[in-house]
């Protein structure tokens, strides 16, 4: 194997909270991820899973440790790393097609070809009859779809998402994780995936590093092997699922415990 | 009633809502038997010889055109510091007590200072118009940049857009509705400075035309400038509310403005 896509040596974020005592957020975190790999995050709420993708984004600056992308050390946001975020972040004032289209206009591409790329990403993503609608006509699930086309369409070597279909309701949720597979089945993006949802985690991931709460470090790296491409009613009768699934609310239960505990 | 009001739709419920204002402002004046308070019928009659005439015609546009100056003098300079003071926390901390204290200071009673300073002419009026309609502008566009969601410029820090582009490109327009709603602040408060600049800088102007008619006991024409007025503001306001719901259409829904006025 070469040169890891991320890596992640000896990360730490310490916050300074309103009374000004300072609170350790992340400790020590050590996380490589292989081109092409889906890594997911698992954590309960408050254990900085959020804070560690937006230091990869490079949105959020590290207090200490350092944070490499094929190579390079990450000193600020970039094109090569694409965040989806769980509220979807579009832009308001623009349309559909506007919003999808706006980061390759920003890099420059012709308004064309732009328009012809980001009409044939709407069309993957079902809403190639929604291009002229704004984003508030939307439902959460159409928005995010919006979302992930939108940086999909700059075509970022890494996504980075957080909670992506965690607004979303269960349907939802599971239809557009079916489509987010099929898609990185198909091109094989690297991806950080932030989530507390341990099916999802399991259902989507190479590799889950679960991750205990205030200060957050990591747990333990599940390898998850099952087979690709994964169908999820296959995959809910499959012995090994189950497993992955059942070890996986352990260690985030014994993360509640000990959280409690301490 | 309600209901029956529905039906008819917000511009039949506006006649009638006025029209019974005029009622009972007929029935009333008829009942006090008051000089100060002619009824409306006598009032009304007024308004057509008012505006028929070029002077008070002159005044009134004279009036008019310091309001718009000041008002977009106001444009130019509010909506940025208001918006510097929303992404930047110093420049807040630095201007935010100033306009906290300078907030509830009617501008009005600066205008006697103002006028030792630059006279009793034009200069004077648009700029404590100025002053009137910057304050809200200020504060709304402040408010406004404030709130903008971070995950916004994150999306297009991560697209490549440099600073600069992001403060027009993201900050402008994601504080759109509040900088005008500030506007919309900010055009009842230039009528009323404008007017109120001019009771005390009796020059020329709307005001002026009104409190001429005051001093020579012209009870009739004092309420007619005020339908005049009334009507101007409600236009205003009417026209100013069609421009902002084509601007930020896209918007989510949120509480309507505060000033009150037509096109509800």
């Amino acid at each position: 194997m070469s040169e890891p896509m991320i890596a992640i040596q000896g990360l730490t974020k310490r916050f300074s909270t309103a009374d000004g005592r300072r609170h350790l957020a992340i400790d020590d975190v050590n996380v490589e991820v292989a081109e092409g790999e889906f890594v997911s995050i698992l954590g309960p709420s408050g254990c900085g899973k959020s804070t560690l993708l937006y230091m990869v984004g490079g949105f959020v600056a590290p207090s200490s440790g350092a944070i490499t992308v094929q190579g390079r050390p990450v000193t600020g946001p970039g094109p090569d790393r694409g965040p989806v975020f769980q509220e979807f972040a579009l832009f308001p004032w623009k349309t559909v097609l506007e919003n999808v289209m706006y980061g390759l206009r920003q890099q420059g591409v012709s308004k064309a070809e732009a328009e012809a790329r980001a009409r044939a990403l709407l069309d993957m993503v079902h809403l190639k009859d929604f291009a002229d609608f704004y984003p508030k006509e939307l439902s959460g699930g159409m928005r995010q779809r919006v979302a992930i086309a939108r940086t999909l369409a700059y075509q970022p070597q890494i996504l980075l998402m957080d909670e992506p279909f965690g607004a979303l309701d269960a349907h939802t949720r599971t239809v557009l994780q079916n489509e987010l597979l099929g898609i990185w089945e198909r091109d094989r993006k690297t991806v950080l995936f932030v989530t507390h949802g341990v099916d999802e985690a399991v259902f989507l991931s190479d590799r889950v590093v679960v991750m205990t709460r205030a200060p957050g470090r990591i747990k333990k790296v599940v390898e998850i092997d099952l087979p690709r491409p994964r169908v999820r009613a296959e995959l809910l009768v499959n012995r090994r699922y189950q497993e992955y699934i059942v070890e996986l609310e352990q260690l985030i239960e014994d993360v509640h415990l000990e959280a409690a505990g301490a | 009633m309600k209901s029956a009001l529905r039906k008819l739709g917000p511009a039949a419920s506006t006649v009638l809502s006025l029209g019974a204002l005029l009622v009972l402002w007929e029935i009333l004046a008829r009942l006090a038997q008051i000089d100060g308070f002619p009824p409306a019928t006598e009032a009304l009659v007024q308004v057509p010889l008012i505006l028929g005439e070029r002077e008070s015609l002159a005044s009134i546009g004279a009036s008019l055109w310091r309001m718009f100056l000041g008002g977009a003098l106001a444009l130019c300079f509010a909506v940025p510091v208001g918006l510097a003071m929303g992404r930047n926390k110093r420049i807040a901390q630095a201007l935010n007590p100033v306009l906290t204290a300078a907030y509830p200071i009617p501008k009005a009673a600066l205008m006697p200072i103002i006028m030792l300073w630059f006279g009793v002419g034009d200069l004077s009026k648009v700029l404590v118009i100025f002053l009137g309609v910057s304050l809200p502008l200020i504060y709304h566009s402040f408010h406004g940049a404030h709130a903008v969601d971070e995950k916004l410029l994150w999306s297009a820090m991560a697209m490549g857009m440099k600073p600069v582009a992001r403060l027009f490109k993201v900050v402008l327009p994601s504080a759109l509705p509040d900088v005008l709603l500030g506007c919309r602040v900010g055009l009842a408060m230039a009528l009323i400075v404008m007017i109120s600049s001019e009771m005390i800088a009796r020059q020329s102007g709307a005001g002026d035309l009104l409190f001429n008619a005051l001093d020579m006991a012209l009870y009739g024409d004092v309420y007619a400038m005020i339908v005049i007025l009334a009507a101007i503001g409600f236009v205003l306001d009417w026209v100013f509310e069609r421009v902002r719901r084509r601007l930020v259409h896209w918007a989510e829904s949120r509480q309507d403005a505060m000033v009150p006025g037509g096109g509800v």
